[in-house]
């Protein structure tokens, strides 16, 4: 079995987790947003099975079940949200919802 | 400490009354009308129980303590309080009767008699505190009352800025009197009357400025020189009002707290205290001999008789020879109080004279409108005459002994007074002499006095009743025999002339009353205009502007100097205060707040930014970084 060393997996983790903040940050439709974080999630997900393995241990893999199911919680959420959002504004593009500010 | 009953129905009487009225009757001025009256009835029978009956006693309480001092409440009655009482009781009660007739068609009833009310409780305070502060607490309810109803036809401007002058320059007078108040309270450790009296009486040194201060609220209180401003101006209240308040009762009160502090007097505060009167008195005589409106006149002949009380005051006590040792007596106030009684009969007598003639006339004030009343109302004539006579002194009459008596103590004590004081009764019986002839004498000359008509019985019965006492009061048997010398206390203090000083005085007495009255009769024929002002139009604009001339230096000084003054402290506050404290204050807040406001845009990228800035201070401050 190739194995790729550690660096590897982590420098990959970095990346998927920078491409998520990126993402969030200059992106504008909320669905976009969306999978962006989930994309952060992922990557923090992949560092931590990394690093379980690296050490032998099952604590990052005990952590990364708490995080499937979160995200699985959040996704059920956030999801039916931006549909209540689009059904009642016709948009989930950020620009157009600054609704707060007034 | 129990109170006598007498005194707490004499003052919750009156108070209740003025509850009951301001509370339930403001819109009922018929209701208002009887309930007034009657408390006023129920204390003048009050007062003369309590006078008349022996009761004589000094009760107190505690009323609260602050650290070291403690205030009472207290009574004391003796003779002085009792006549004052009296007075007070009898001319209230007069007045309440009049204005039942006078404001009959008044839209404001209700709150008229309230005033009243609230009036006579607090005069009565005035009269029965047994120390200073609960006195001060009085004489500052007067000032409100006083204010109250001078302030009673409020539409009118001059109403309006009559009543806010009178309070303000009481305000003035009042300032000294609290200054006395703390500095009696500092040097003696009581404002208890009795206790300053043993106090004195045990050889303690008072410092004249205690008595001068104090005498400041007389000054301002019985418009005495220079604060005596306000009382012409006050005449704009209803006459009745004017009778009670700014005549017999309240104005009085100055010469009342004179005498009931007279254990404090020294002689240099005696002195300045005489002067004051005696300038203030032929002051006011020359000012009233200009004047056109019934109710100025007799303002003016208020104050110049004011000023003969406290000059009479001022003489202070006199040795008098008694039987083969010399006795030393309190001639100055009694003969003050003495005059005070006579006064509140006769000038309440002529006020109200005057108030009938108002109504009579249709609201004529102006005595060369009028004309021709003798046929027209004849009681209020010759009641009026009553009081014109009583005034000027003439023999019989109550004004003539209580005059005499003072003449008598300035004769004994300094000739200037005397020959002041003389002239100024001269003065007297001449502006009246004027005022009488020009009103009731000759054909009517206006609207209102051609169909001048009597008014009812309201009207005319305290006229009547204090006419008779203007008639009697000044009579020895009227205090020893029909009062049963129940206010000895006062009245043995007044020092009758006898012998040769009794010729002099009686001489001095009649001459004056005689060359005043004949000059008057000679110069002034019922007429239209003013017979000095047509002869000697020079004199008239003197005397016109020796009377202004207060005002106008008041005016000058509250627009040049106070008004000045009042700006730089507005600038200084303004910049200071306003622009410095409180608006940095608010501008560094509001700052922050544009600041904040600027944060919150809405946009979920934006607060993602804010997230990530976050996110790095966190991280900086957790590896050690950042230090706070």
């Amino acid at each position: 079995m190739i194995s790729a060393s550690l660096n590897a997996y982590v420098a990959v983790s970095v990346l998927l987790f920078a491409i998520g903040l990126l993402g969030v940050l200059i992106r504008r439709n909320t669905l976009v947003v969306f999978m962006c974080l989930e994309l952060m999630l992922v990557a923090a997900t992949l560092a931590l099975v990394a690093f379980s393995r690296h050490n032998g241990t099952m604590d990052g893999n005990v952590l990364v079940f708490f995080i499937l199911t979160v995200a699985a919680a959040e996704v059920a959420v956030g999801l039916a949200l931006i549909v209540a959002l689009f059904r009642r504004r016709r948009t989930v593009q950020l620009d157009g919802l600054n609704t707060l500010r007034n | 400490m129990t109170f006598n009953p007498f005194s707490v129905i004499a003052l919750a009487v009156p108070l209740l009354s003025a509850a009951v009225i301001a509370l339930f009757l403001r819109r009922r001025g018929a209701a208002a009308a009887v309930v007034s009256a009657g408390a006023a009835a129920l204390l003048a029978a009050n007062a003369l129980v309590l006078a008349l009956g022996g009761h004589r006693f000094t009760d107190s309480a505690e009323w609260l303590r602050v650290g070291d001092w403690t205030f009472t409440l207290g009574v004391k009655f003796d003779d002085l309080a009792a006549l004052m009482l009296t007075v007070v009781g009898v001319v209230g009660l007069c007045v309440h009767v009049f204005s039942l007739g006078y404001m009959r068609d008044d839209e404001a009833r209700g709150r008229y008699f309230g005033g009243l009310s609230i009036f006579m409780f607090s005069m009565t305070g005035i009269v029965l505190a047994d120390n200073l502060v609960m006195m001060f607490l009085f004489w500052e309810l007067v000032g409100f009352s006083s204010w109250l109803l001078i302030n009673h036809y409020h539409e009118r401007q001059s109403a309006a800025d009559a009543a806010k002058k009178a309070f303000i320059v009481n305000r003035v007078g009042d300032f000294g009197f609290l200054l006395g108040i703390v500095w009696c309270q500092a040097r003696f450790g009581t404002t208890q009357l009795d206790a300053l009296a043993s106090a004195t009486e045990g050889g303690a040194v008072v410092s004249a400025g205690i008595p001068l201060l104090l005498f400041c609220g007389a000054v301002g209180k019985s418009a005495q020189l220079p604060l005596h401003v306000w009382l012409p101006d006050a005449m704009e209240g209803p006459t009745p009002v004017s009778a009670l308040i700014h005549a017999a009762t309240m104005v009085a009160a100055g010469i009342y707290m004179l005498c009931r502090i007279e254990m404090l007097m020294v002689p240099d505060a005696l002195t300045v205290i005489m002067w004051t009167g005696v300038v203030t008195a032929l002051y006011a005589a020359l000012c009233a001999v200009t004047q056109s409106d019934i109710k100025k006149v007799l303002a003016y002949s208020t104050l110049s008789q004011l000023g003969y009380m406290v000059a009479a005051f001022g003489l202070g006590s006199l040795k008098v020879a008694h039987d083969d040792h010399f006795h030393l007596m309190a001639a100055g106030a009694g003969a003050a109080m003495f005059h005070l009684t006579t006064h509140a009969f006769f000038k309440a007598l002529l006020f109200l004279g005057s108030g009938s003639v108002i109504h009579g006339c249709h609201h004529e004030q102006d005595i060369f409108r009028m004309g021709g009343l003798r046929r027209r109302m004849p009681f209020t004539f010759w009641t009026f005459t009553v009081g014109v006579l009583a005034i000027i002194g003439l023999p019989g009459l109550a004004g003539f002994f209580s005059k005499d008596a003072i003449l008598y103590l300035a004769w004994a004590k300094d000739p200037a007074v005397f020959g002041v004081l003389a002239f100024t009764a001269a003065l007297t019986a001449f502006y009246m002499l004027r005022l009488w002839r020009i009103t009731f004498l000759g054909e009517a000359r206006g609207e209102g006095a051609r169909d001048a008509h009597e008014g009812g019985l309201t009207l005319t019965a305290p006229l009547g009743l204090l006419a008779a006492l203007s008639v009697v009061s000044g009579h020895g048997w009227f205090f020893n025999v029909a009062l049963g010398g129940s206010f000895d206390g006062i009245m043995d203090e007044v020092v009758h002339p006898t012998g040769a000083a009794h010729s002099v005085i009686l001489a001095t007495s009649i001459a004056v009353l005689l060359v005043g009255a004949g000059a008057a009769w000679i110069l002034y024929r019922p007429a239209g205009d003013d017979a000095l002002a047509r002869r000697a139009p020079g004199l008239f604009g003197l005397l016109g502007a020796l009377r202004e001339s207060f005002d106008r230096g008041y005016g000058w000084y509250v627009a040049k100097v106070q008004q000045r003054f009042a700006m730089l402290l507005n600038f200084l506050e303004q910049i200071l205060l306003a622009g410095l404290i409180v608006r940095g204050l608010a501008g560094v807040v509001g700052l922050f707040g544009l600041g904040a406001r600027a944060l919150h845009t809405g946009n979920a990228n934006t607060y993602a930014y804010w997230f990530l800035l976050g996110i790095a201070a966190l991280w900086a401050a957790a590896t050690g970084y950042l230090t706070f």
